[in-house]
């Protein structure tokens, strides 16, 4: 089979997007529920809200040029994912670890998020050497 | 030197820095250096005062509950051990919740804010936020509450509400009475639609009675009233009537009374001085003054007169109407007469209840005179004002010349009064014509009867009335009105027994009023929600049905 297309990575992508919606909603709810019940100064809540639409932004596209890049067999677009990917890692771990107040919910659902896109990474980078070679 | 000097001064501006390690929070540690009762945290203690403990207050101290794993003091008394022993544990205290703060990156957060310390440089701007009468969190609102355009009494559509002060030209109509002590103050106003009636006592001087101006007619009919508040027509104050009395007390009618008679001082008196006003304002049901009117009692007061006693009232009427001074409006007011009258007998279904015109002799009782002798020519009896309860009596000298019969039937007159009535109004406004408003009055005799003498010819005399009256609290409860349910006279007789000539004996002969409330306890409810209640016509679905 001539197939260079990886199927664990789709499947890996799709569940991410499916993920990723829980994900945000789930944040975003908590954050407010913080702002209710903790003291939560403007000034705070400002950069953990802008942090999170950062990277709801950021998601869309590295999800859409990934799974192109991975059906068409092309690695430029997968390389652009992954570059995007990084910045994910960097503000993921930001809501993990620098966030104002982390509650428990969010260091597992963090985690979970961190450990996709370590998967994902892995699986593009042997994906990338497939198609170049 | 000026380093540190500056430095312990810094530091003397700041608050002290926040305690947050659980082993050294103590919160019942209250008295420094000495052990705090049942304080088991209390460093100051002992393991003697330990053993003197029952409990601990305070056995665990925690930071907030909020983080998921932290450390807690948890203090315990082993009350097994003698003597009791207090135990000290340093736990980790772990919360299950998924919602537990794992970790807080803003360090202000768990802890109360430390307050700024006013210094040269921040005073005017704490002064700003802070300074004020009163320390509220929104000063900008409270200064706005403070500012009341409108004075009391004044609606909108402009008409005297009722206790609203009755506005002249230049004040308002002055009723002078009595403040703190009996002397006249002439700032007191007199509100719409509150009858008073007031005494004062007024110093005067014959030298300078021309110039007091409350002593003279003028001080009072001089400005003239306000239809409605804040407008521009005006009420004249007419004269209505004026009654002149003498030095000894005579009063006399005055025909005319357009005149206007100002104090004159000649010689060692000093006429025309007005010792009562009586205003009688007319007003419409809109709340509008129509008629103002004052009658005048002018006197004449000597050069050893130092004050005088002036009275004052004031009445309102309505358009009308005739003033019919009722007992109350529904309810009896206490201290006003209670109504009764009769039923004229014959006429199965009668017209009305008929009721004597003095309101004060509708139902009386015996009033006691200085002689107490009930055979002497009987003076004038005693109004039953409702709420007051009363007794009265006066003794009854028994000779052997005495006959039975009349004594009774004496008796029974200076106990009920020439006309006892047999109804009595049930409220204070009720009108005559409505019968079933009236309560009749329920007798009762109690006869002592002696059984040891069954032979003697029993003759008995009544020695005592008591009236109870039993009324109740009828309507609202945020307004309840008195209301009359029943009525008792009960008669007490006792055997009069016949005396050996020349011994006489003295009985006394008693008549009560008692007021009895009967209401029951009331429960505040509220009315059903109304329901709306659609149906359709009968023949709605005509062609089908």
């Amino acid at each position: 089979s001539s197939q260079l297309s990886s199927l664990p990575l789709q499947i890996l992508f799709y569940v991410n997007g499916i993920y990723y919606i829980f994900y945000f909603l789930a944040t975003l709810a908590m954050i407010v529920y913080k702002s209710q019940v903790f003291s939560y100064p403007d000034d705070f809540l400002a950069p953990d809200l802008a942090v999170l639409f950062l990277m709801a932004i950021l998601e869309v596209p590295r999800l859409y040029l990934g799974c192109k890049g991975n059906l068409t067999e092309e690695e430029a677009p997968l390389g652009l994912s992954l570059g995007i990917t990084v910045g994910s890692v960097v503000l993921c771990v930001y809501l993990l670890a620098w966030q104002t107040y982390v509650l428990w919910a969010d260091v597992v659902l963090n985690a979970v998020l961190l450990c996709a896109y370590g998967l994902e990474s892995g699986l593009k980078v042997t994906v990338i050497a497939a198609f170049v070679s | 030197p000026t380093d540190t000097r500056g430095a312990a001064q810094q530091r003397a501006r700041s608050a002290p820095a926040p305690v947050t390690d659980v082993t050294r929070l103590c919160v019942c540690d209250l008295l420094v250096a000495q052990c705090d009762p049942n304080c088991c945290c209390d460093p100051d203690c002992s393991p003697e005062d330990f053993g003197l403990f029952t409990s601990c207050s305070g056995p665990v101290v925690v930071g907030d509950s909020n983080l998921c794993r932290q450390k807690a003091a948890v203090y315990s008394l082993d009350v097994e051990a003698n003597p009791p022993e207090r135990i000290f544990q340093l736990i980790d205290q772990v919360n299950p919740s998924i919602f537990c703060i794992h970790a807080v990156n803003y360090k202000q957060a768990l802890h109360l804010k430390a307050p700024e310390m006013p210094s040269a440089a921040n005073f005017d701007r704490l002064l700003r936020e802070f300074g004020g009468a009163a320390f509220s969190a929104e000063p900008q609102e409270w200064r706005e509450d403070t500012e009341t355009p409108n004075p009391p009494g004044a609606k909108e559509n402009h008409t005297y509400e009722f206790g609203a002060p009755v506005q002249t030209e230049d004040a308002f109509l002055r009723l002078p009475s009595p403040v703190v002590s009996s002397w006249c103050s002439d700032a007191n106003p007199a509100g719409f639609l509150v009858s008073q009636a007031t005494k004062c006592i007024r110093s005067v001087s014959v030298e300078k009675c021309e110039s007091i101006p409350g002593l003279s007619m003028l001080f009072y009919i001089n400005s003239s009233i306000l239809a409605v508040p804040k407008s521009s027509q005006r009420v004249n104050v007419t004269v209505q009537s004026i009654v002149v009395q003498s030095l000894e007390g005579g009063r006399t009618l005055l025909e005319g009374s357009d005149i206007l008679r100002l104090p004159v001082a000649s010689g060692e008196l000093c006429s025309n001085v007005v010792l009562g006003v009586s205003y009688h304002i007319t007003y419409t049901d809109t709340g509008e003054i129509v008629e103002a009117a004052a009658a005048f009692v002018l006197g004449t007061i000597t050069k050893e007169a130092l004050s005088v006693q002036q009275s004052f009232q004031i009445s309102f009427t309505q358009v009308d109407t005739k003033p019919v001074p009722l007992s109350g409006s529904p309810g009896y007011v206490v201290g006003l007469p209670v109504r009764a009258g009769f039923r004229p007998q014959g006429y199965p279904f009668t017209s009305g209840i008929i009721e004597s015109s003095n309101k004060h002799s509708q139902l009386s009782i015996l009033q006691s005179s200085p002689s107490q002798d009930c055979l002497a020519a009987q003076g004038p009896r005693a109004p039953v004002l409702f709420g007051h309860n009363m007794i009265s009596g006066c003794k009854l000298r028994i000779t052997a010349a005495l006959k039975c019969q009349p004594l009774a039937q004496t008796l029974l007159d200076v106990l009920k009064g020439q006309s006892f009535p047999e109804y009595v109004a049930s409220f204070g406004n009720s009108q005559a014509q409505d019968v079933l408003d009236w309560v009749p009055i329920t007798h009762l005799q109690l006869s002592e009867q002696r059984l040891s003498n069954p032979l003697q010819g029993s003759c008995q005399i009544p020695v005592s009335l008591g009236i109870e009256v039993k009324w109740t609290k009828y309507g609202s409860l945020v307004n309840p009105q008195a209301r009359i349910v029943n009525v008792t006279a009960t008669l007490s007789t006792t055997t009069l027994k016949q005396l050996p000539s020349g011994r006489e004996r003295i009985i006394p002969v008693t008549s009560s009023v008692v007021f009895t409330d009967i209401s029951s306890p009331a429960e505040p409810g509220y009315k059903a929600w109304p329901t709306i209640n659609l149906k359709l016509p009968f023949d709605f679905f005509y062609p089908f049905v």
